[in-house]
Parts: C-alpha cells; sequence; structure tokens
C-alpha cells in the first residue's frame, strides 16, 4: 500500500485547492476532496465511471484480538480500496493513547480521515461532521440502528450523529467453573457472589472487578450500579447518582471486595484483570471474550474451565454496559470525506465478516446486517469447550446491554465523569473505608453536577 | 583590546564588525534564540491564551473567560492534591538523587580494578530508552506476576493471596514512583558531580593533604563548598525534570490508584482534563500553575549558586 | 603497610558503596534479559522462578520482534533522529554558550535565565500548539519539499532542539567559563581574529564539554515520548519510544517478551557508548591546558 504521504498523490490536490482559493469559488464544484458538500468529481475523463479516489486514512486501536486487524488491514481495506479505486491506508495506535491523538488532530486541523474511539467522543462533537447520511445509507439497506448504538452516537439537543458506531461488544462475566464448583455456587446473581467470595478468597481464588482508574472498571462498575438501579443520569440528563440505590451498590460492593478480593484492583492497567485470570489465580472477573480467547490461543490448561454469563442479577435487574464501542468519527477537515462515508456503509453493511474476523467479538450496531438468530448459528458451530458457550453473547448483546450513560444518551458530560474516572474513585472511597457510602455518594453527586453544569452552558446537553 | 583591533590591518569588513564582543555576541547568540522563541515561545503564547478560555475538544480557540478556569482549579480539591503529591514526589526523589548521585561521584573518582564494569551499570537506567525501561517496571510492579513479591512470597515473608500492590496501595505507589523515577535519574546526576569534582584542581585537592584534611573534613570543608554550584545547578535540573515529566506517572499508575489518587500530578491532572476530558483551556490553565513556582524556584537557585562559587 | 592498609580500606570503601547501588540500578536489566528469552508459557506460571529459565530460553520473542513488527525501522528511525538533532543542538548552542559565557554583561545574563526558563513549560502543554504549528508549516512547505513534515521524524528533527539547546546551552555556559580567559587572551595578542581564535583555539579544548552535550542531547531525544505519538502516527515512521509502546501492547496482552527483547537492544551499546565517553570527558575536565 503506497504511503499516503506520497507526494505525487497530494500534489495535484493541491494545486486545484490553490486554484480554488485563487477564484473564490464558492459555488463551483469543481470538488476539493474534503469539501464536504457531498459528491466531488476529480475532472471528467480520468476515472470515468468513479466518483470516488485519492487516499483513505484512517486511524483505529490495535484490536484486542489480533486477527481482527491482520483481516481488516490485508483484506478487507485492500479488497474495499480496489474495488472502489482508493488508497486505504491504516494506522493501528494503542487504545489510551487515541484522546490525545484525537486532541491534536482536532487542534490542528489536520489529521486521518476516519478517527476510531472505543467510546464515541461527545466532546468533539463540533470538529466533527454529521454522520447522518452514512446512517441513512445503511438503515436503507439493513434496517433500523440498534438502540444501543443510536443512544451513544446522537446528540438529541443538537439534533447531530457525532459518530458512527460499527460494533459494540458485549460485556459477560468470565468465572473458573472448577472454583465455583469447588464452593458449589454459579455467579447468575450478585448475592450468590457475595456468598461465594470469601470461600473463593480462602481457597486462593479470589474475585476481579477492579476499582483502578482505567476503562474495564468504569465498565464494570457503572454496570454492576445498574444491577441496583443506580444511575449516572436519568433520560433528561440529570445528574441521578444521589440515590439509595447507589448507596446500596456501593456498600454492596465494599463487602465484596473485603471478603473476596484483594488489595490489586485498585491498580489495575486494562490488561490486567486479564492477567489476573491467565495466571490461574483469578476465578471472576466482567471481560469481553478476548479473556477466553486468549487462553484458547495460549493453549493454558484450564482454557476449558473458563465459562461465560451474563452479567448477575442485581435486586432490581440484569443490565450491564458494552464493554467497548467502535465508534468513528469523520472530521471536517478531513481530506476524502466522501470515500470514508462510503467505506464506513460498507463495513456495516457487510458486516458478517468483521464480526467473524474479530471471533464475535465484534457485533454490528444495526442488527439487520447480522442478524441475531444467524449470529447464534455462528457461535453454536464455534468448537472451544464447553461447546456453544458463545451463544449467549446474543442474549447477553439483544437483552442485557444498554449505552453508557442510560436511560440517557451518551454526551459530553457523561463522558467526562467516566475520562476523570470518577466512579471507581467513588467506589474506592467506601471500599478502602476512606468514606461512609452516603459521603461519597454525595460526593460524586457534588463532582457530577459540576461537570454536567459546564457542558450545558456549553449546550451540549 | 580595542587599541589591538585598531592597530590590525584592514581585512575584509565583515570579520572586523565581528570584532566588536557585542556584535559577536549577538550573532553567536542569536540563532539559538530565534529557534527557542519560534519553538518555545510561540506555542507558550498560544497556550497562555488558551488558558483564558472555555476551549474544549481540540479546538484552539474558544470564549473568554478570563480567570475563570484559575479559580475554578485553585479550589478544587483535586488540584490542590496534585500540587501537593508534585512536591512531595519532587523533594523526596531529589533528595534521594542528591545523596545517592554525591556517594557515587566520590566512590567512583578513585581506580579500582572493576569500575568500569559497575560504571556501566549504573549508566544503564539513563541509557535505556524511558518509555521501554517504565515498561519492564510495570513488569516488575505487576498486580500478579511482580518479582519482587515472587521473590518475598519465597522468603514467606509476605502472603500468597495478599502480597504488598506496588502500584496499587496509595502509599506503596507514590514509594515505587519516587524510586523509579530516582533511579531513573541518579546515573544522570552523579556524571554531572563527576565532572565537577574532576574540575577541582589538583592543586586543591594537594593543599588539603597538606593540610591534612581527609576524609569526612576534607568532604565538609573542601569538596562539598567547591561542588555547591554544581551541585546546585544538577539539583536544578533534577527538579525541573521532575515537576514537568510525567512518563514515569503516567505509565506506571496513571495518576491512581483510587480513591485517594496518591500519584496524580499536576503534568497528569492536567493531561487528564485538557486532553482525555477535552476541557482545554482548563488543562492549559493547569500547566502553567508550574511556570511561575519553578521560575521562583530556579532563580533563586541560580543566585545561591552563584553566590556561592569559589574562586 | 601502613599505606597498603589505607588503599585496602579506600577500595573496600568504593566497592561498598558502587556495589550495592550497581546492583539496584542494574537490576530490572536482568528481569529484561532474562524476560527477553523466556518462552511464553514459562513466564506466564507463577510456579516458575522468574529469576531464571524453567523451560530453557528461547529465540521466538526477539524473532517475534525483528520479523512482525517495525523495530529495525524504529531504531533507524530513533538513530537518525538523534544524530541530527544532536547536530543542530551543537550548531545553536556551541557559539550560544560560548558567548554568554564569554562576551556578554548584564543583558548576556537575562538571556541565560530566559533560555534556562524555556525549560520550566511542559511538554503536555505544548505539544497541541507546536502541531498546529507543524501542521501549518507542512501545509506551506509540502509541494516545495515534495513530502510531508507532519507524520514523518523530520517533524520531530525540528521540535527537539527546543528542550535539546537550552540544557546544551547551560552546559557549555557552564563549561566554558572554566576555561581561563588567559588561552584566549594571549592568541588575541598574537594578532588572531576573535572568530579565529574560536575556532583554532577554544573549539579543540572544549571537546569533552561538546561530548558531554553529545551525550546529554541524544539520551534526552532517545527518551521523548508526548511529541513522538503526537506528531506521528504510521508504524513506519515511528521511534522507538513510541513503536514499542503501541505496537507492542495488543490491550489484552503485552508482548513481554518481544518488549523486553525490544528495550535491550539500544540500552546496552548507548550504556557502553556514555561509559566510554565519560572517561575522555573527565580526563577533559582535570586536563586542560595549563597540564
Amino acid at each position: 500500500m503506497a504511503s499516503s504521504d506520497d507526494p505525487s498523490r497530494r500534489e495535484g490536490r493541491y494545486d486545484r485547492r490553490e486554484l480554488i482559493r485563487r477564484a473564490g469559488a464558492a459555488g463551483i464544484s469543481i470538488g476539493v476532496a474534503g469539501s464536504g458538500f457531498g459528491q466531488a468529481f476529480y475532472g471528467p475523463l480520468r476515472f470515468k465511471g468513479r466518483w470516488l479516489k485519492g487516499d483513505l486514512t484512517i486511524i483505529q486501536w490495535a484490536h484486542f484480538v489480533p486477527a481482527y486487524d491482520k483481516w481488516f488491514t490485508d483484506v478487507w481495506s485492500k479488497n474495499w480500496g480496489q474495488k472502489n479505486d482508493v488508497q486505504v491506508k491504516v494506522d493501528l495506535i494503542l487504545n489510551t493513547l487515541l484522546p490525545a491523538r484525537a486532541a491534536a488532530e482536532a487542534a490542528s486541523g489536520s489529521g486521518h480521515d476516519l478517527f476510531f474511539n472505543l467510546s464515541p467522543q461527545a466532546q468533539l462533537e463540533d470538529q466533527v461532521i454529521n454522520h447522518a447520511e452514512i446512517v441513512q445509507e445503511v438503515q436503507r439497506k439493513v434496517g433500523k440502528i440498534g438502540v444501543v448504538g443510536k443512544k451513544a452516537t446522537y446528540n438529541p439537543k443538537t439534533k447531530k450523529w457525532f459518530a458512527f458506531a460499527d460494533n459494540f461488544v458485549p460485556d459477560p462475566v468470565v468465572w473458573r467453573h472448577d472454583y465455583w464448583n469447588g464452593v458449589g455456587i454459579a455467579p447468575s446473581t450478585w448475592e450468590n457472589v457475595r456468598k461465594a467470595a470469601p470461600k473463593l478468597k480462602a481457597a486462593g481464588h479470589p474475585i476481579g472487578i477492579g476499582q483502578s482508574a482505567e476503562l474495564d472498571s468504569n465498565m464494570a462498575l457503572i454496570a454492576f450500579m445498574m444491577c441496583f438501579g443506580a444511575y449516572v443520569q436519568d433520560a433528561k440528563h440529570r445528574v441521578t447518582i444521589k440515590s439509595k440505590h447507589t448507596i446500596e451498590a456501593v456498600k454492596f460492593m465494599a463487602d465484596i471486595f473485603k471478603s473476596g478480593e484483594t488489595d490489586e484492583i485498585f491498580g489495575w492497567q486494562p490488561a490486567s484483570n486479564n492477567n489476573f485470570l491467565y495466571s490461574g489465580k483469578g476465578s471472576m472477573i466482567l471481560n469481553a471474550i478476548s479473556a477466553t480467547r486468549t487462553p484458547e490461543d495460549l493453549g493454558l490448561p484450564f482454557a476449558d474451565q473458563l465459562y461465560i454469563y451474563p452479567i448477575p442479577k442485581g435486586p432490581v435487574q440484569r443490565l450491564g454496559l458494552e464493554h467497548v464501542m467502535g465508534a468513528y468519527s469523520i472530521w471536517k477537515f478531513a481530506q476524502n470525506i466522501p470515500a470514508a462515508k462510503k467505506f464506513m456503509a460498507d463495513l456495516e453493511i457487510n458486516y458478517k465478516e468483521a464480526f467473524i474476523a474479530s471471533k464475535f467479538y465484534n457485533f454490528p450496531t444495526f442488527p439487520g446486517a447480522l442478524p441475531f438468530k444467524r449470529i447464534q448459528k455462528l457461535a453454536a458451530a464455534d468448537t472451544h469447550k464447553p461447546r456453544g458457550k458463545y451463544q449467549v453473547l446474543t442474549t447477553i448483546a439483544q437483552k442485557y446491554t444498554v449505552n453508557p450513560g442510560y436511560p440517557g444518551y451518551t454526551n459530553a458530560a457523561f463522558s467526562e465523569v467516566f475520562g476523570k474516572f470518577l466512579i471507581p474513585k467513588m467506589f474506592a472511597q467506601v471500599s478502602q473505608g476512606k468514606m461512609s457510602a452516603a459521603d461519597a455518594v454525595s460526593a460524586a453527586d457534588h463532582d457530577f453536577k459540576d461537570i454536567y453544569t459546564k457542558w450545558r452552558k456549553l449546550g451540549k446537553i | 583590546m580595542e587599541a589591538l583591533a585598531a592597530s590590525r590591518p584592514r581585512g575584509r569588513r565583515w570579520t572586523n564588525v565581528l570584532e566588536r564582543p557585542s556584535v559577536l555576541a549577538s550573532v553567536l547568540i542569536s540563532p539559538a534564540v530565534i529557534f527557542i522563541l519560534a519553538l518555545v515561545g510561540g506555542p507558550l503564547a498560544l497556550a497562555v491564551y488558551l488558558s483564558f478560555t472555555n476551549a474544549i475538544g481540540g479546538s484552539l480557540h474558544g470564549k473568554w473567560i478570563g480567570l475563570g478556569n484559575f479559580r475554578h482549579e485553585w479550589t478544587n480539591p483535586a488540584f490542590q492534591d496534585a500540587v501537593w503529591h508534585t512536591f512531595l514526589f519532587t523533594v523526596i526523589s531529589q533528595a534521594i538523587v542528591l545523596v545517592v548521585a554525591g556517594l557515587l561521584a566520590h566512590a567512583l573518582l578513585k581506580k579500582f580494578p572493576g569500575k568500569w564494569l559497575l560504571r556501566f551499570l549504573i549508566l544503564l537506567p539513563w541509557a535505556a530508552p524511558l518509555p521501554l525501561s517504565l515498561m519492564g517496571w510495570t513488569w516488575i510492579f505487576d498486580t500478579t506476576y511482580s518479582i519482587i513479591n515472587w521473590t518475598l512470597q519465597h522468603l514467606h515473608l509476605v502472603s500468597t493471596v495478599s502480597p504488598p500492590q506496588w502500584l496499587a496501595q496509595p502509599r506503596l505507589a507514590m514509594g515505587s514512583v519516587i524510586a523509579v523515577h530516582a533511579w531513573r535519574i541518579i546515573p544522570f546526576a552523579t556524571v554531572i558531580f563527576l565532572a565537577g569534582l574532576a574540575s577541582i584542581p589538583k592543586e586543591v585537592d594537594d593543599a588539603a593533604a597538606i593540610d591534612g584534611a581527609t576524609g569526612l573534613r576534607k568532604f565538609w570543608s573542601v569538596s562539598l563548598p567547591l561542588q555547591l554550584p554544581i551541585a546546585t545547578v544538577a539539583l536544578l535540573f533534577g527538579i525541573v525534570f521532575t515537576a514537568t515529566d510525567m512518563a514515569v506517572v503516567y505509565i506506571l499508575t496513571n495518576g491512581g490508584p483510587p480513591p485517594s489518587n496518591s500519584t496524580e500530578m499536576v503534568t497528569t491532572w492536567a493531561y487528564k482534563t485538557g486532553i482525555e476530558s477535552g476541557s482545554l483551556g482548563a488543562g492549559a490553565a493547569i500547566s502553567l500553575f508550574l511556570l511561575p513556582v519553578l521560575a521562583v524556584v530556579a532563580i533563586g537557585m541560580l543566585i545561591f549558586a552563584r553566590r556561592a562559587e569559589v574562586t | 603497610m601502613d599505606a597498603v592498609l589505607r588503599g585496602f580500606r579506600e577500595k573496600g570503601l568504593s566497592y561498598l558503596i558502587v556495589g550495592p547501588f550497581a546492583i539496584v540500578l542494574a537490576f530490572p536489566f536482568y528481569v529484561m534479559v532474562i524476560t527477553a528469552f523466556k518462552q511464553q508459557r514459562d513466564f506466564y506460571d507463577l510456579s516458575h522462578s522468574p529469576y531464571w529459565f524453567h523451560k530453557g530460553p528461547t529465540l521466538s520473542n526477539a524473532r517475534f520482534l525483528f520479523n512482525e513488527t517495525q523495530y529495525t525501522t524504529w531504531l533507524r528511525n530513533t538513530a537518525i533522529v538523534g544524530v541530527v538533532v544532536v547536530l543542530i543542538t551543537l550548531v545553536l548552542a556551541v557559539p550560544a554558550g560560548y558567548a554568554l559565557a564569554r562576551l556578554s554583561g548584564k543583558l548576556g545574563q537575562s538571556v541565560g535565565v530566559g533560555i534556562f526558563l524555556t525549560y520550566l513549560v511542559p511538554p503536555t502543554l505544548l505539544f497541541l500548539p507546536l502541531f498546529s504549528v507543524i501542521t501549518q508549516l507542512d501545509r506551506q512547505t509540502s509541494h516545495l519539499l515534495h513530502f510531508h513534515l507532519r507524520g514523518s521524524i523530520w517533524s520531530l528533527v525540528l521540535v527537539y532542539p527546543s528542550f535539546t539547546v537550552p540544557f546544551a546551552t547551560w552546559l557549555l555556559m557552564g563549561f566554558f567559563k572554566t576555561i581561563p580567559r588567559e588561552l584566549e587572551d594571549a592568541a588575541l595578542i598574537d594578532g588572531a581574529s576573535r572568530l579565529g581564535t574560536l575556532v583554532r583555539i577554544v573549539f579543540p579544548i572544549s571537546v569533552p564539554g561538546i561530548l558531554t552535550v553529545v551525550i546529554f542531547s541524544f539520551s534526552l531525544v532517545v527518551n521523548e515520548f508526548v511529541y513522538a505519538f503526537t506528531f506521528i502516527s504510521a508504524s513506519t515512521h515511528r521511534t522507538l519510544s513510541t513503536g514499542v509502546y503501541t505496537d507492542l501492547i495488543r490491550g489484552d496482552l503485552p508482548q513481554w517478551g518481544a518488549i523486553m527483547v525490544a528495550s535491550l537492544i539500544p540500552s546496552i551499546p548507548l550504556a557502553l557508548l556514555y561509559n566510554t565517553f565519560l572517561d575522555r570527558f573527565i580526563a577533559g575536565f582535570t586536563g586542560g591546558a595549563f597540564r
């Protein structure tokens, strides 16, 4: 793949841009790619019948399932590029570095055409286009976008689709069947987990629900809270963290920590809970299926004993979040917006390939792209033991997964609460006995309201 | 000097112009100054502007809000904690560096067999690219696989299920971060001290020996005063590096562990606020806080170093 | 006899002080060496000692690093950036350091302090505006230069001197101050021009100082992280610090073995290099013109 920095490709475009600037061409549709005004022509004769041209630059995370990246760069992008006469260049980057990179590109007004993030970046709304067109195009072909996808990438206040979510990842609980068998319980409810915790720890196999300043902890704790009926915001985007549900949830988790977990959960990185499981020490974590796929790949002796369940049921409900949601944004200043839009639409419409390449990690946000029944069939065919264990993912995806910020939308204020890891902080204060549950929740309420007021003033919620 | 210059044969005019000390000085200094002004001054001005606005996302403009960001952060307990942590981190790690580097430099002055090898080992932390050695440290401190814990567990000094969590327990986390940072700076400081010590003229050494000053007395009344200027400058650089560099904390703990966030520094807090949460103006304001503080410290120490110069 | 005993005691003291610290400072590298050549299943097994191999050493991590990643490219990029930045630093800082040490009065002092104050600005503050600057520059120059500044290692080459030059200027200023004025005055009396004195007398003596600047600047460049990952996103253009961090961590599973190999390869030669230069540079300090 030729580098997108190849000068010969860029030169023509700059000359044309110069020309247009000098001609003051406001309405002339001798297109400059990236004008965002719809289709762009590159002079009538060069590429007959093709209206896209040039380069398409994409930056995304290094997928937890390496096979997906191989498929994405070597198979999908290559084929798409050939079919559409576009040079596609994909840069992979560690997911924790994506926000800084996005900020830099936005600040400099120049960057990749498609910018990926593991959670929709609502705070960049002003720098990206409205992705409505892509959503409509995909909906035409495969049907409506799922609720999870919509509520995570649409801003009801400004009526703008600030990102295009192509996939989400269901978040099951992964647990050691042999250890839990030993204590005669299964993690089907949080009460069960609480009962089993001290016994498991005594057997040397503590539970691992992180309370650290990292992504996995954030997701797990927010999901846990929801099982108790506690929410950060309501459907009208008012802060609702201060409730007796939250207090109960925080106390419950502190209980589980004291009896069934160790101090390490406060110092975890995103990969730590996986390591915790792979070492054979851990008995349960809340994580996407990379936690089962890697042991399979490594040939770890207990890979068959790793079972997958939906999130345990709490006193109010059984409800979880997606582990991550893949959301692409197209900058307003991107060089090749038409190609970017088409790439996204095509990827989503043909999502079956992506799903399989990711080993069932990526679920499409448009359920029509790959109906759940077909996913179940694929999952049933997976030969890893216990057979068919990945089928439960469809149940989780359909019934027990909502967007971060549920029952509201994922907005910039929620993203900031998320980005500052204020939820793990709240839980940790109680688990470590530093604050009473009521005080910790009040403090969180104060912090959250601060953030929400700020974003409300900015007119974003 | 001027008479000499006048008596020189008239050569090409530009060389004569360069004879004037002030012109030569300006010519010699200006490339560096211009370069620094362009690459540091400009962006700094922009950052200062940003700190007075409510810029968000990655955009480089926003609405002017005056001292709003500063006021907000000044009263923010998270920011106050970050300042305190930065102070602790800087002072303690630099104190360790000062003492260890001083000792090492003294010991490395003399010749002894194996000195080359030992010096090589001491230089390793400095030679290793920082992000890579830090990843090595995250492995050494890993919550499950830490080699330190493994050793302690096998010596039956700690529990197997609940070993010390070097990056997850608040005090331990601060200690680990301080230790790693000191580890990284010690070789650098040792080299600077060695240079300082080596530049003590031999006559002073001999004079001290004649006067009967050896060992500790010699150290106190001879080596220390002579070393003070260079030690001060080394310490100053160390302080500045420590206060403005976020690599160690970012890679090891990312400002955690919750809830006390005992290793959150001003630099990581600024990064979280400005970049990861998108409040660019606030992030700029937080970063700028260090500037006047460090400037005062720097100027103070430089004046001290100049006064302490022994000629 | 007395002298011999004192000799032993002094040497013993040296070993007593230097030995333990050397061990502590180098210990992580020992761990790196072992982990670099350990089989994956070996080091994920808690029952095996991390101090030695249980299942026999392997080159598979090294092979992975060299075959499946762009490691050699990153090494090359880091080397290029390092060398060029050091050269630029010398060109800018040596004259500036000399001028500040010798030729300027009060104004010079303030300029000197001003240069130092630029150090106080954290890169986490500057990297966004600087990235903007690079992008603007790129827009203006890309068709002139026929390549993109932005996203290439040359953007780093342009930006890195902003933190090596102040530091180098300071070091050299201090160093030039230790060179006796009498040397230059002697040459001037003999009829040499100021510029000639600079080139023919002062610079040759300053080799130790220049070596110091080379070592320090190079190490600053190799360790830099924030600018490197902001300005460069393509794997093929990355330097060591970012390449290893982003490409060898697959979120879920950092490739520890490969990471350790990657860390060892630059560290050992650089430490050897610094160690060698160190002797010369110290000898230079004690040497000087009047010995």
